[in-house]
This record gives structure tokens, C-alpha cells and sequence, in this order.
């Protein structure tokens, strides 16, 4: 049971927001470096289904799979930053657009007075904004097996050719990620050291000296008022790594924040199972609030997420077809899924 | 998994520093190589929107989130809010699991934490080291901080020193009962709650207790419950109409996300102890 989690831990971070890297780098925020010039994504895939705002790059994960033999693979996970198609109309309850309302439309919310208190949110659906607001998009390369050295070929450099639209597109803090193995679980002095003994019974001598016996006790579980056993739990393994961006795991299962979530289903292309792969972490959202004090208009100050937890293919399927042609190889582009856990308290 | 070499700062610093380049001040000089994962356990990185409003200093008392039913999920919320926060170990004792392969014993920690001044918390943790069960003890005692109401037995002269009024409180079979003394009295209950109440502030009360008391988990468990309820019990003092303010997180807009949270309507009221 005990699978192997990487944790990404921040590193240094970038002297340009803007900076380009190569695809084989794990940030978070800055601009998606792309393996090739151009990659033939649809310019869609790019954008908001809802009104069209350009993503901007949350995480992009270097991710390949030693299982299924994939040494080109990366993971993006995208965001859009304002939803200007969903209006804030006084008591209407609509709830689509809540999620990314920025700061800027401040005056909206603090007009609560005129509003109804009886705004149902019963129709506030969040894995469907969760799936229309956020996707990540999985490239996965076709040369399997024998040619992959063919296949770094043209992989050059591609931040020497950049789009000239790239300057619209919006971006975060970027820092670098490194990677470290969590350790979890047996920490500390297995058993009792010699010193651990002692205290251990001098309490229980004083326990006995007493005239009083605690009687009737039985193992109990953690209870706390606010919180939940499944979010005591969640915040142990945060606190043993206070740090952690995200937390990286193929197949294995996600550190759930809440008991509730949803089912992955299965991916489109292929029909397989989904599994998890990636998880997403607080601390993230924390960092990027930081350094986005007052500089970037895209400073994530109104995220409200504990994780985000993506899921993909279990095959890692990829949409494109080589026709047989090993040796060309192509990058795929496909859409995963993300599921998120709020903080409830809001 | 390839990852960027070298040390590559900008003027933002490394994360070792701490982020930030106005306001809140004291992140230190501290320059240096890229900190290693283990370096920063005594930074606090918060998980939870409170957590990040308590961490910018946005609350100046603990009575803010009471105010508004907030959950607080982050024990290093309380011990931001509340820093003359003592806690005190109460018992350890064994408990044991019949297994096939024998007996299994784990130790369960009582802790009770308060500043003397109103506020209280109790944690009980089992674990299956010693260390480990009062650490978790004491994480779960500052999540459970609660607010305790005191009030006056007769003349409204100096402070608030008793129970507001008689309350009891209930944990299994045990049922505590807290009556107002008058000043002098002292606290009037046995060895085990008498702490608790210490640690709460309260200076004289005449408490009754009924059941089982030798369960003293139990008995613990049931004064908290007690002490809980003393701003759960509605005097005239708050018959007067609520004059709600906004939630925090409508407050401070920029941490806001959904704007149809309005006004909490539930939301019961703190009002100046009388």
C-alpha cells in the first residue's frame, strides 16, 4: 500500500515571469513552454469555453511514465483568471462565474444590502465549473519504443520562435519546483529509546500515586470542532512537509481534503479508467498570493481551493495518429480532468 | 525528472527569506543557499482562507472568527491569535486493542490548553508513542479553543470572576453542573475539573456533578461542554437587536471568491461581557 509520493518543493524563482524554459522543466505560473514551435493545439483548447479568455498557466509538470515506456510527456494545468461572460446581476443566482471574480469588482460584493439573503446556490454545479473553467492538457509523444532519440531531434530550442500574440497571454508568479520523496509514516524513534521508557513511566507512576484511576477508556478518534478526521488528517501530512506545491504520485491515490469526491470516469479518447497522477497543494496558492502582492493583476488572491486533483488516462492515450510511420513522430494534445476540494468555510 | 540548476535568484529571494516586499517586515535577513525542505518547519504556511487572513495580521483577536462561526481548522491560527496559550498534560493512559497476536497497547494524552482568560480548549489524542499522543493532544486542544462567558453573582463591582448563570453540560453519563458563587469562593469542584476551570479563568464556581465521575474522560469531556455552553445561553443583555457586520472573507474582498456568501444571518453575536 505504502506507494512512492514526490513532493514538489519550491525552488528559486524566475527573474522574469516571463521566461521561457524547455519542456522538460517542472514550474509553476511564467508562460507553457511547449515542446515544438508550434504544436497545432487548437486555439480553443487554449481559452475559456465560456468567453474566451486566454489560460494562463498555473503548473506544468515534466511527467514521463517508466511504466508505458513514455519519456516525453508533460502535464499543464491552466486557469482562467477573469470569466467576463458570467455577470453579477443582483440576486440572481447564478452562480457560474463566482470563482474567478477578482478583486477589481469589488464594488459588486459589498452592495449586499439590496440583495436577497435567499440566494439558493442549488445550481452552483462544481465539477462542471470546475471542467469548464480549469483544463490540463496531457502531451504525449507516439515514439514508444525504439526512437527516441529521433524524437529529440526537433526539439531544439523552441523559445527562439515565439508567437508575437504571446504577450496577451496572462501569467503568474513562475518559481521552479525540485522534487523530494516523502517520507511518511515511521519517523522519529521506532519503539521505545531508553530515554522514551523513562518518561513513560514516570507518568505512570504518577498516574498510579493518584487516588483517582482514568477508567473506562477506549481508543478514540481525533475530533476537533472545526475540522473533520479526513481534513486532520490532510493537514498531518501537510504540516510534515509544510512546503509541499504539489504532490506527485502515478496511479496511486489522491490526499483527499474532504470525504466527498467526485468519481474521475473515463477518458474520452480511449474509454480506459482514469487514475490519479497529480494533486495540487495549498501551500501553492499561498506562494503565488505572496509574490503577486501588488505587482501581477493576476495574483490567485481569490482562490479558495484546499487541493486540485488531476486525473488521467491510465493508458495515456494519445488523439493522434502516426499512421505506422515510426520513426516521425508528433505530439498529442489531450484534456484530462481536474477535480477540485474547496475550503467549505466560505 | 529534469529540474532547473543553479541558484537562480531574483531580487524576490529564495524561499528560505520568506516572500514579500512590503509590509509585513520581520521575514529577517536571513540570506543564503536554496533552504533545504527541512529548514522551514517553523514558517507556518497557511492552508485555509482564514488561515492566510490570520497570517496577514487581518484579525487582532480570536473573537472575530467567534463572531462569525468560523471554523478554524489550523491550530497555528489559535497560536497566532492567542499566544499566551499554556497547555498542561493531564493524564496518559494506556488503552488497549485485543488483536490476534495479542494485546496492543496505545497511550490516549488529555491536554487542556487556556490562557486564564476566557478562552479554553481540551484535545484528547491516542497514538501509539507517548510523544506522539501529546503533541496531537495539544494540536487538538488549540482547535478546540472555545470562549467562555463570565458574569457577576450579585454586584456588578470589578470583573467578571463566576458563571453567568447556571449551566450544565454532559458527556456520557456524567452531568456537571456549574452554579454562580460569589467572589472568595474559589473553584468548588474536584482535582480533575478544577483544572480545566482554572484554565479558563474562572475564579469561583460551585459545580454538582451526577454519574459515573470515575470515568474521568468522561467527566473532563463534560465540564468543556459546560464552559462551552455559557455563551450558548441567551441573557437580556442580548435582546437587543444584532447589528451584523460583514464576514471577513467579504471584508477583505481580495481574498473573496464567492460574493453570494452574504451577510451570515445565524450568525450569534459577542457581545461585551457584562
Amino acid at each position: 500500500m505504502a506507494e512512492e509520493v514526490h513532493l514538489g518543493l519550491p525552488g528559486p524563482w524566475a527573474t522574469d515571469y516571463r521566461e521561457k524554459a524547455d519542456h522538460y522543466t517542472t514550474k509553476i505560473g511564467g508562460v507553457p513552454d511547449w515542446p515544438t514551435g508550434d504544436m497545432g493545439i487548437k486555439p480553443e483548447t487554449l481559452q475559456c469555453s465560456l468567453c474566451g479568455t486566454k489560460l494562463c498557466l498555473v503548473a506544468q509538470v515534466h511527467a514521463p511514465v517508466a511504466k508505458l515506456n513514455i519519456e516525453e510527456r508533460i502535464i499543464y494545468v491552466l486557469r482562467v483568471q477573469k470569466c467576463h461572460n458570467v455577470k453579477q446581476t443582483e440576486g440572481d443566482g447564478d452562480g457560474l462565474g463566482q470563482l474567478d471574480e477578482p478583486s477589481t469588482t469589488v464594488p459588486e460584493e459589498q452592495n449586499d444590502k439590496t440583495r436577497s439573503p435567499d440566494i439558493n446556490d442549488d445550481d452552483f454545479d462544481l465539477d462542471t465549473l470546475a471542467e469548464a473553467l480549469e483544463q490540463a492538457a496531457t502531451l504525449a509523444s507516439n515514439s514508444k519504443k525504439k526512437n527516441k532519440s529521433k524524437h529529440t531531434a526537433p526539439v531544439k530550442r523552441p523559445v527562439l520562435k515565439e508567437k508575437a500574440g504571446d504577450q496577451s497571454i496572462p501569467v503568474l508568479p513562475c518559481f521552479y519546483i525540485y522534487y523530494d520523496k516523502e517520507l511518511h509514516g515511521v519517523k522519529g524513534t521506532v519503539g521505545s529509546s531508553s530515554s522514551e521508557f523513562v518518561l513513560k513511566k514516570e507518568i505512570m507512576d504518577t498516574a498510579n500515586d493518584e487516588e483517582e484511576k482514568w477508567e473506562g477508556e477506549k481508543y478514540e478518534y481525533d475530533k476537533a470542532i472545526g475540522a473533520d478526521r479526513t481534513f486532520l488528517k490532510f493537514k498531518k501530512r501537510l504540516d510534515a512537509y509544510p512546503h509541499q506545491c504539489f504532490r506527485y504520485s502515478y496511479g496511486g491515490k489522491p490526499l483527499r481534503a474532504a470525504m466527498k469526491l467526485q468519481d474521475a470516469g473515463t477518458c474520452r479518447l480511449c474509454g480506459s479508467p482514469r487514475q490519479f497522477e497529480l494533486q495540487l497543494m495549498s501551500p501553492l496558492s499561498y506562494f503565488l498570493h505572496e509574490a503577486g502582492h501588488g505587482s501581477s493583476n493576476y495574483a490567485p488572491s481569490s482562490w479558495t481551493w484546499l487541493t486540485v486533483i488531476i486525473y488521467t488516462c491510465s493508458k495515456s492515450c494519445c488523439p493522434s495518429s502516426c499512421g505506422g510511420k515510426a520513426q516521425s513522430c508528433c505530439w498529442g494534445v489531450v484534456e484530462e480532468m481536474i477535480l477540485m476540494q474547496e475550503d467549505e468555510a466560505l | 525528472m529534469a529540474e532547473r540548476g543553479g541558484e537562480r535568484r531574483g531580487e524576490r529571494g529564495g524561499f528560505g527569506r520568506g516572500f514579500g516586499r512590503g509590509g509585513r517586515g520581520d521575514r529577517g535577513g536571513r540570506r543564503g543557499g536554496r533552504r533545504g525542505p527541512r529548514q522551514e518547519e517553523e514558517k507556518w504556511v497557511p492552508v485555509t482562507k482564514l488561515g492566510r487572513l490570520v497570517k496577514e495580521n487581518k484579525f487582532t483577536k480570536i473573537e472575530e472568527i467567534y463572531l462569525h462561526s468560523l471554523p478554524v481548522k489550523e491550530h497555528q491560527i489559535v497560536e497566532t491569535l492567542l499566544p499566551g496559550l499554556k497547555d498542561e498534560v493531564m493524564k496518559i493512559t494506556p488503552v488497549q486493542k485485543q488483536t490476534r497476536a495479542g494485546q496492543r497497547t496505545r497511550f490516549k494524552a488529555f491536554v487542556v490548553v487556556g490562557d486564564g482568560d476566557g478562552h479554553v480548549g481540551l484535545g484528547v489524542k491516542c497514538a501509539k508513542e507517548v510523544a506522539t499522543a501529546i503533541r496531537g493532544a495539544i494540536i487538538l486542544a488549540k482547535l478546540s479553543v472555545v470562549p467562555v462567558r463570565r458574569g457577576y453573582w450579585g454586584n456588578k463591582i470589578g470583573q467578571p470572576h463566576t458563571v453567568p448563570c447556571k449551566v450544565t453540560g454532559k458527556c456520557g453519563s456524567v452531568t456537571v453542573r456549574m452554579v454562580p458563587a460569589p467572589r472568595g469562593s474559589g473553584i468548588v469542584a474536584a482535582r480533575v475539573p478544577k483544572k480545566v476551570l482554572q484554565f479558563a479563568g474562572i475564579e469561583d464556581v460551585f459545580t454538582s456533578s451526577r454519574g459515573s465521575t470515575k470515568t474521568l474522560g468522561n467527566f473532563v469531556k463534560a465540564t468543556f461542554d459546560c464552559l462551552m455552553k455559557t455563551y450558548g445561553f441567551l441573557t437580556p443583555e442580548f435582546w437587543r437587536e444584532t447589528k451584523f457586520s460583514k464576514t471577513p472573507f467579504q471584508e477583505f474582498t481580495d481574498l473573496l471568491a464567492k460574493p453570494t456568501k452574504g451577510l451570515m444571518l445565524e450568525a450569534p453575536t459577542e457581545t461585551v461581557e457584562a
